[in-house]
């Protein structure tokens, strides 16, 4: 008995012991935090004091990209601050973006503002963003100059406003001077070729297998293709830009009649996996591609050995810069660097490997939450965000500093100014956290004085990005941009058609879930098939795909071209 | 070791005197100091154990997030119907238990002999270097994992080259080892025993060390060999803990993994190498879909309990250690 009193008194004394300490320090710690608040308090508002007070708000991207930290730690952010007194908390997703932004809203607990990317259709159902009709009306004539003509195609089914699509198209279009897509080449294969002009993917395989039969014991791979999960559509989606369709994902869409039809179980897709399985059978093809994982096939590109590939400019980036990088310090190395094709299954086919001047992208935004303190200020600042002066801000910077204007008033870069600019450079100064996912006029896009309003995309300013080498492929072909061997894109108002927001767990939503889940198991199959069997497993594939409700799908997209062209043309 | 491990604390639970209920709190008396200990444990169970069973109301409803639980449609049985009803589902399952049977077996059945062939080594340098080099592959991590294990059956890698070198193959035929359905459990059941063997080794080696060492130098004096000393000595000596073991795992029989599966899979091999934890991955969770991925979690948390009682109670009858 003895020794269990003492233990209920060594209880005892621990509990008083620990409420003791408790105790103490509750009135200790909010006599430190008001200690160190008000003088930071007073000083800001004595600082500001024909405007409003500063302020914090707290921000969430979906989307990886930069450091946590306060965007007025960067010389533009402060210059914003220094506008409208307001500064922004920014926190990016680590780890998996949809237990992150379930957590939020389990909890009804957001950040002011909120960048949901691809979770945003979660966010929308649980009710966490607030209308901003009222607030754009009042606060926001820039949001308007500059969404305007889309305002109501970012309407939701009830009729209201509920976050700002991440950019617009504003003035003339400009395409980018490097083509997002296309059918990539070694630049020595086209150098030992003669520089032939290549329109088909008959002529394109022809390069590489007259390249690969002229270097026999170089130990070369033909072609490789990207499959690795969810990047998967980089093998299946060229069937699309054979027939001379831009990226719309799963459809292509008539421009005549606005009918979206799929084409994963059509002719083009046979005409496409038939020639990369008589690559195959030809020896051209690397079978690996089906099992490689992402950072594989990126090694692969930089190992020299991969003659060609198709794949979105932006998957490949690193690659590309590696390569670029090595070809810069060593002028001998050119040749492994690769070069965009605008490939076609026909002759006479436009290409359409340039994104054309569309609509917005709706399904991707940026929305004031429920939990936001002061929706008013946010929307000022957003509204701030898209004069002109400050849109030439986030993308040029400051005249003089990181750019200069010529006489004709066009924007460049000097060399010096472009050696400055390197990662940390950005990132102080804040063209990383400002470089997209805010309101802001899309890459496309020029100022009002006809500058372009993304740097890499003013000629000026890419000419000096070229080597030598460059130079001359260029003027083999009689271009001065890449770009412009492709043709030129033609608009599309609804455009892209991968950007609908499908409801979550919709027959649209299941109909691509299964739908990748048969090609990404009868693609290979029909690759790497001997050529004579080819045509049974495509019976079989076409056994398979056709349960699904394909009709279904096409009609659901139709429906959403459609009613996006009419509120374009409103 | 005693085959009766019972704790001693069940014992007056069986004998039903009148005064039960008397004698249980004055036993809770006398130990109230392990009772109060043993409060916040209790707590802790509660809430993230038994609190959490709260969410299984979600399977039978068309769930929303951020609405209320009053404000959900319930939709009774539908998601069950759907999983069943559904022929992939059937396939995952196959593959699922496929799998953890083959990691099962492979697993027991290789820690065994190697804690076997370890305890014999009377090189103590030898040992710990062997000990040593088998249990690290389990601190690496499965993404690294199946990065090496790729890499080496890719149509470039150690093992086609071996193949080639040997001239079992030609060059240009080389087997594309994950794009092969069938091979797809192999590698798998592969790869899990290179991965653990040397950590499931740990527990067999322990238990070893409590056996009497009396029992050895009987059983010379009887005559026998190495080899019958291992037979006949060690093994019912770990015999225990190996059933214990097993029956702890068998309950884990629905649940393989889901990191090599999920890393080692592609389109090709999906047939044999997809699970049901990839299943409600791909239609539960991405589609956000939580009904379908709570129903089937239910599904796997029953089957489980089912196992997991099965197994038991075998080993009861068997008269053999168990859980309780």
């Amino acid at each position: 008995m003895g020794k269990s009193k003492r233990m209920w008194l060594l209880a005892l004394t621990a509990v008083v012991s620990l409420s003791v300490v408790t105790a103490c320090s509750g009135p200790n710690n909010t006599k430190k935090n008001t200690g160190t608040t008000e003088p930071t308090n007073a000083a800001a508002t004595a600082e500001t004091e024909p405007k409003q007070d500063k302020v914090t708000f707290k921000i969430f991207n979906g989307v990886a990209g930069s450091k946590d930290g306060n965007t007025n730690e960067t010389t533009i952010g402060k210059l914003l601050e220094d506008q409208t007194g307001v500064n922004f908390k920014l926190e990016f997703v680590v780890g998996d973006l949809n237990t992150k932004i379930g957590t939020m809203i389990a909890a009804n607990d957001y950040p002011d503002v909120l960048i949901p990317d691809a979770a945003i259709e979660e966010v929308l159902n649980a009710g966490a963003f607030i209308p901003l009709d009222e607030l754009i009306e009042k606060y926001g004539p820039n949001i308007q100059r500059v969404y305007g003509k889309s305002l109501n195609q970012m309407r939701s089914k009830d009729g209201k406003i509920y976050f700002l699509p991440i950019a617009a198209q504003v003035n003339d279009f400009i395409p980018e001077p490097e083509a997002g897509a296309g059918f990539w080449v070694q630049r020595r294969v086209l150098e030992e070729a003669g520089y032939p002009k290549i329109k088909t993917l008959d002529q394109y395989i022809e390069l590489i297998k007259n390249y690969r039969d002229k270097h026999k014991d170089e130990n070369l791979t033909g072609m490789v293709s990207l499959t690795h999960d969810w990047r998967f559509f980089a093998t299946s989606n060229p069937p699309m830009h054979l027939m001379g369709y831009p990226n719309d994902g799963n459809v292509t869409v008539d421009t005549n009649t606005w009918e979206a039809k799929t084409y994963a179980g059509a002719e083009s897709t046979k005409k496409w996996l038939k020639a990369l399985n008589d690559l195959n059978a030809a020896g051209l093809f690397d079978k690996a591609s089906f099992v490689d994982n992402y950072d594989q096939y990126i090694a692969k590109l930089t190992s020299h050995k991969v003659l060609g590939f198709f794949d979105y400019r932006w998957q490949v980036d690193n690659a590309l810069n590696v390569l670029k990088d090595a070809a810069r310090k060593d002028p001998s190395l050119d040749g492994f660097k690769y070069f965009p094709l605008p490939v076609t299954f026909e002759e006479g086919t436009p290409d359409a490997y340039l994104d054309p001047p569309g609509g917005l992208v709706t399904n991707r935004g940026i929305g004031i939450t429920v939990s936001a303190k002061d929706p008013v200020r946010i929307i000022q600042f957003f509204d701030n965000m898209l004069t002109e002066e400050n849109q030439t801000l986030m993308s040029w910077g400051i005249k003089g500093e990181t750019y200069e204007v010529n006489e004709q008033g066009r924007y460049f870069r000097t060399q010096e100014q472009i050696d400055k600019i390197d990662e940390p450079f950005r990132e102080s100064f804040g063209f990383k956290y400002f470089s997209w996912n805010w309101p802001m006029y899309n890459a496309t896009s020029t100022l009002a004085d006809g500058n372009a309003k993304n740097v890499a995309s003013q000629p000026e300013v890419f000419q000096m990005t070229l080597t030598d080498k460059d130079k001359a492929i260029l003027e083999k072909y009689g271009v001065q941009t890449y770009s412009q061997l492709f043709a030129e894109p033609v608009p599309r108002p609804y455009f892209p058609a991968w950007g609908f927001a499908k409801e979550q767990n919709s027959p649209e939503q299941l109909w691509e879930a299964s739908k990748d889940e048969m090609t990404k198991k009868y693609f290979p199959k029909l690759v790497l098939t001997t050529p004579d069997k080819f045509d049974a497993v495509w019976e079989e594939y076409m056994k398979e795909f056709g349960k699904l409700d394909t009709a279904g799908y096409e009609k659901w997209t139709t429906e959403q071209v459609k009613a996006k062209v009419e509120l374009a043309n409103q | 070791m005693d085959k009766n491990t019972v704790p001693a604390l069940s014992r007056p639970a069986a004998d039903k005197e009148p005064g039960r209920m008397r004698l249980f709190f004055k036993k809770l008396g006398q130990q109230r100091a392990l009772a109060v200990m043993s409060v916040p444990f209790l707590i802790w169970l509660f809430v993230f154990k038994y609190l959490p069973l709260w969410g299984w109301s979600i399977a039978f409803q068309d769930y929303k997030p951020a609405r209320k639980f009053m404000e959900q449609t319930w939709i009774g049985f539908e998601h069950f119907k759907f999983l069943f009803g559904d022929d992939r589902f059937l396939r995952v399952l196959r593959n699922t238990l496929a799998m953890s049977s083959i990691n099962l077996f492979f697993g027991f059945v290789t820690a065994i002999t190697l804690a076997l062939l370890l305890n014999e080594i009377r090189n103590i340098a030898f040992k710990r270097v062997v000990q040593t080099v088998s249990y690290l592959p389990h601190f690496i991590s499965w993404v690294v994992a199946a990065s090496i294990i790729q890499t080496t059956l890719s149509p470039d890698g150690t093992i086609n080259q071996l193949l080639v070198g040997l001239g079992f193959l030609d060059r240009g035929n080389e087997i594309l080892f994950l794009g092969i359905p069938e091979y797809f459990w192999t590698i798998f059941g592969a790869s899990s025993v290179w991965k653990d063997i040397g950590w499931n080794t740990i527990v067999y080696l322990a238990a070893m060390t409590t056996i009497d060492p009396t029992q050895y130098e009987a059983a010379e004096i009887d005559g026998a060999n190495r080899f019958k000393k291992m037979i006949y000595v060690t093994l019912p000596g770990i015999k225990s803990v190996v059933i214990v073991l097993l029956i702890m795992n068998i309950g884990y029989l629905l649940e393989s993994g889901f990191e090599p599966q999920y890393l080692l899979g592609n389109g090709m091999n999906v047939d044999y190498s997809e699970n049901i934890d990839i299943f409600v991955l791909k239609y539960g969770i991405a589609q956000s879909n939580f009904s379908l991925s709570i129903a089937a979690g239910m599904f796997k948390t029953v089957v489980s309990f089912i196992l997991l009682f099965m197994a038991n109670n075998a080993a009861k009858r068997m008269g053999e250690a168990r859980l309780y």
